[in-house]
């Protein structure tokens, strides 16, 4: 006998292939496995956000008991968001947790990781750092995340110059390129503080 | 073999057809067209064992997946078709989980700790109505759904509230003549 989750996602599956969001929203669905168990998502980065003209693979896991239980889904594209971890990925999301009903389907969870990339919610983060950055020094959240999106999402929109010497100054003394980065994003930028904490 | 042809694209378009209007009629949950169907009082359509698996999942917390709305079992309508042979009600079709024969947690608190606030509140003069509100629970939320009638535990049940309020008869009588 089918299981429920394999004759979901199998439905799911068609309705995300054939819809017009493909094209406009920038959402794609691909399976991974045989067994609909494992999935591939991609989404977009929503305009008029520092994720704009980058692209975001997602790993999904559904689980034997979807859609009474959420799938479990994570970054793989390295992004700097409140809400997802910039070292796991991992999300801070209700729908993904508690607030999670058996009528979503993959498509409106994707819609969903859109959304929460356009509206941040800083007040229940997942990754402290980057929240706290997000509120008290706004201005360089955005330009941190806009580099990432540049540098791991594959934008080609407004890079940061400056930002990559400094990545680069940091390579230059022996330091793995990704962590020079997550320092020097923890740290406003500033290449004492990084190195500083790289030392610790 | 025009007319074949014609034929064939108008039962093509019949079934395209009926596969939009079945669209309409497809559970919730599941995704496929609604079996043994169910329809919440917002108006949403659900198969009965999907919706039963649901509110199974979260017993503490059942919402309507689709508006999450408060839903229970008592509080969705059974959909009869036209040529709808089997006329059994299908929330009696999956078997209602197995009562547990332990009595509640809260009720038992109620019990224990509850008797030794009665002693300590006896000089105040409200306190037989903070005894009703106990007793008969005004605060409805996040109730446990009650228990079947018929079953050993609604028996049970039924018994305590009855013993409940013969106390708090008593306790009444016995202030007005003191």
């Amino acid at each position: 006998m089918v299981s429920i989750a394999t004759a979901r996602i199998k439905r799911e599956f068609k309705e995300v292939v054939t819809s017009d969001e493909l094209t406009k929203c920038k959402i794609k669905l691909e399976l991974l496995n045989d067994n609909f168990t494992e999935l591939k998502g991609e989404i977009g980065g929503p305009p008029d956000t520092p994720y704009e003209g980058g692209t975001y693979q997602l790993e999904i896991k559904i689980p034997e008991t979807y859609p009474f239980n959420p799938p479990k889904v994570r970054f793989l594209t390295k992004i700097w968001h409140p809400n997802i971890s910039s070292v796991t990925g991992a999300i801070c999301l209700d729908i993904l947790k508690d607030q999670w009903a058996a009528a979503m389907t993959l498509r409106t969870v994707l819609l969903s990781l859109q959304a929460l990339l356009a509206t941040p919610e800083p007040d229940d983060p997942q990754d402290a750092v980057v929240a706290n950055q997000y509120k008290t020094n706004n201005k360089i959240f955005v330009k941190t995340a806009r580099h990432w999106t540049n540098i791991y999402a594959g934008s080609t929109l407004a890079a940061e110059p400056e930002f990559d010497s400094k990545v680069k100054q940091l390579i230059d003394m022996g330091f793995d390129n990704h962590k020079s980065r997550v320092a020097l994003s923890s740290h406003l930028w500033n290449v004492e503080h990084a190195i500083e904490s790289l030392y610790n | 073999m025009v007319l074949v042809e014609e034929d064939r694209s108008k039962s093509e378009n019949n079934s395209n057809e009926k596969n939009a209007d079945n669209s309409q009629y497809e559970c919730n949950i599941c995704l496929d067209t609604a079996r043994d169907a169910v329809i919440s009082l917002c108006g949403h359509l659900f198969c009965w064992p999907c919706l039963h698996k649901w509110l199974e999942t979260r017993p503490n917390n059942q919402t309507c997946p689709v508006c999450k709305s408060a839903i229970s079992k008592e509080k969705v309508i059974p959909l009869y078709g036209r040529n709808c042979t089997d006329k059994k009600d299908p929330r009696d079709k999956v078997p209602p989980r197995p009562q547990g024969q332990r009595t509640e947690a809260p009720r038992n608190n109620f019990f224990g700790s509850g008797l030794d606030g009665l002693h300590v509140s006896f000089g105040i003069g409200a306190f037989p109505f903070s005894f009703f509100a106990s007793t008969f629970n005004i605060t409805t939320e996040n109730r446990m759904p009650a228990p079947a009638p018929g079953s050993t535990q609604y028996a049970e049940e039924q018994f305590l509230s009855r013993i409940f309020l013969i106390v708090a008869i008593i306790f009444i009588i016995w202030i007005l003549l003191a």
